[in-house]
């Protein structure tokens, strides 16, 4: 596996760093080999920058990219927005060379040179094809039989389907793998594709982005989901953080959201704390308790001491 | 303005067709969107009234309707052309404006919080690439400049 750098984005380090620490424990525990650069800034984000000005939207992109190329590191995200975000300029500069060129003398100023040769790729997609299954499997000490897992995607970690070439960007597949691979139910569920609908929350829309988060988590109540399976920082802040404000408001749904590092974690041993769940606001408590019992080993019901042993002739 | 964002031919047939209607998430799930009204008002040429509407801000950006359109166009396209719109004229939503301030002053969306990572126990953060950035800002800014100013003569 060649080295990489993690882009954190803005999100995960400004507003959630017990996501940074939970991914941060697995990556270590596994011992993949990664190491943190200077010089990054925001991806940026498309709803933000590149509505605005999509030449300062490329420029940022490129450079973020051109950064990690310096020093010959490839790129992985437990952003979708980011790896979306960096995906498609790199597409967008692999077919437009006159693009690139332009990009490029910018970067003459500042002593960059963008080549475009690295690889992006998002965390979850990434445990999937890179680390795989054998090695997962050989990680962890115990499985998830018995536990229902919502996945959700989250729309950018596969879409544009053309900029990151991932998975099925209309049926995905992999996130469900890696949670069949611990052992766990990945559960079909009518709004699984949909989005999280977090956007709504930046452009001054509150109400709305509830009317999104309650759609999934309504559902996920109704078919007994024990946790939502997620790896984006903006579904996490719609899922999480605002289900919270749902339950203030005296509407509890209660489904703990779990980061994926935050479930490979904890199949690999680690605690509550080394993956910063305490962090959480909504408890996953629940989740885990239910996950103890499921590892007790069932006691014998009357019947099953009654005709257990010996058979009922003697011989 | 807006026609030179958009090719109006494959808006055309966007008008015509709406496949995405059933996998677009605001419009199975926001009462009162629709995103082909905006884009019929865009090929009548009567699209300024949409522009103070919370309407064109509703679309996700999820790119369903990209990965479903078979010009692989999608009316996102045309959202996000009225939102650049609204943007350029100044009614856009509040929090828009303060995004776009913050990232052109630091080169991010939000700072690392220091407390929190000591608590942790986690690495100091590495440094941003700010000062890079604002320099690149500059030279941007003035090539824009010079191609503005050609465009005029």
């Amino acid at each position: 596996m060649k080295d990489f750098t993690v882009f954190w984005g803005c999100t995960i380090p400004a507003r959630f760093p017990f996501l940074e620490k939970s991914v941060r424990t697995v990556l270590d525990g596994m011992s993949l080999p990664y190491r943190d650069i200077d010089g990054f800034t925001c991806c940026p984000e498309k709803s933000l920058v590149n509505n605005i000005d999509h030449g300062l939207w490329t420029l940022t992109a490129a450079r973020n990219i051109a950064v990690a190329e310096g020093e010959g590191l490839n790129i992985v995200s437990p952003c979708t927005g980011c790896v979306s975000n960096l995906a498609t300029v790199k597409s967008e500069l692999k077919t437009n060379q006159k693009k690139k060129a332009e990009v490029n003398s910018v970067f003459e100023s500042i002593g960059r040179k963008y080549e475009g040769k690295i690889k992006l790729s998002h965390l979850v997609p990434f445990f999937h094809d890179e680390v795989g299954a054998n090695a997962i499997k050989s990680a962890i000490k115990r499985d998830f039989r018995g536990m229902k897992f919502a996945v959700h995607y989250g729309c950018h970690m596969m879409r544009p389907g053309h900029a990151l070439k991932n998975d099925d960007p209309l049926d995905p597949k992999k996130f469900d793998n890696l949670i069949r691979t611990l052992g766990g139910e990945s559960m079909d569920y009518m709004t699984k594709l949909t989005c999280c609908g977090q956007g709504l929350d930046r452009v001054d829309q509150h109400e709305n982005a509830l009317t999104m988060a309650r759609l999934k988590l309504k559902e996920l109540k109704m078919l007994g989901a024990d946790a939502m399976a997620l790896c984006c920082p903006s579904c996490f802040l719609q899922f999480d953080n605002n289900q919270n404000l749902m339950e203030k408001d005296g509407e509890k749904l209660g489904i703990p959201v779990l980061y994926f590092t935050d479930i490979l974690g904890l199949a690999m041993g680690y605690k509550s704390e080394d993956l910063g769940l305490p962090g959480h606001r909504i408890d996953v408590g629940p989740f885990l308790k239910k996950w103890e019992a499921m590892n007790e080993a069932p006691k014998m019901s009357k019947i099953q001491e009654e005709f257990g042993g010996e058979g009922a002739f003697t011989l | 303005m807006l026609t030179e964002e958009l090719n109006l031919n494959l808006l055309q047939k966007c008008a015509d067709c709406g496949a995405c209607y059933d996998i677009c998430p605001s419009c199975l799930h926001l009462e009162g969107y629709d995103p082909r009204s905006v884009i019929k008002s865009i090929l009548a040429g009567d699209y300024e009234r949409w522009l103070a509407l919370d309407s064109i801000w509703q679309c996700l950006e999820c790119h369903q309707c990209l990965e479903m359109c078979f010009q692989h166009y999608g009316f996102e396209n045309a959202m996000t052309a009225m939102r650049l719109l609204a943007t350029k004229k100044g009614v856009h939503p509040p929090q828009v404006k303060r995004g776009f301030d913050m990232f052109v002053k630091t080169g991010r969306l939000g700072e690392p919080v220091l407390p929190a990572r000591k608590k942790l126990n986690l690495p100091e953060p590495k440094n941003s690439g700010k000062d890079e950035f604002l320099k690149m800002l500059s030279v941007y800014k003035d090539s824009k400049a010079v191609a503005s100013k050609k465009d005029a003569t």
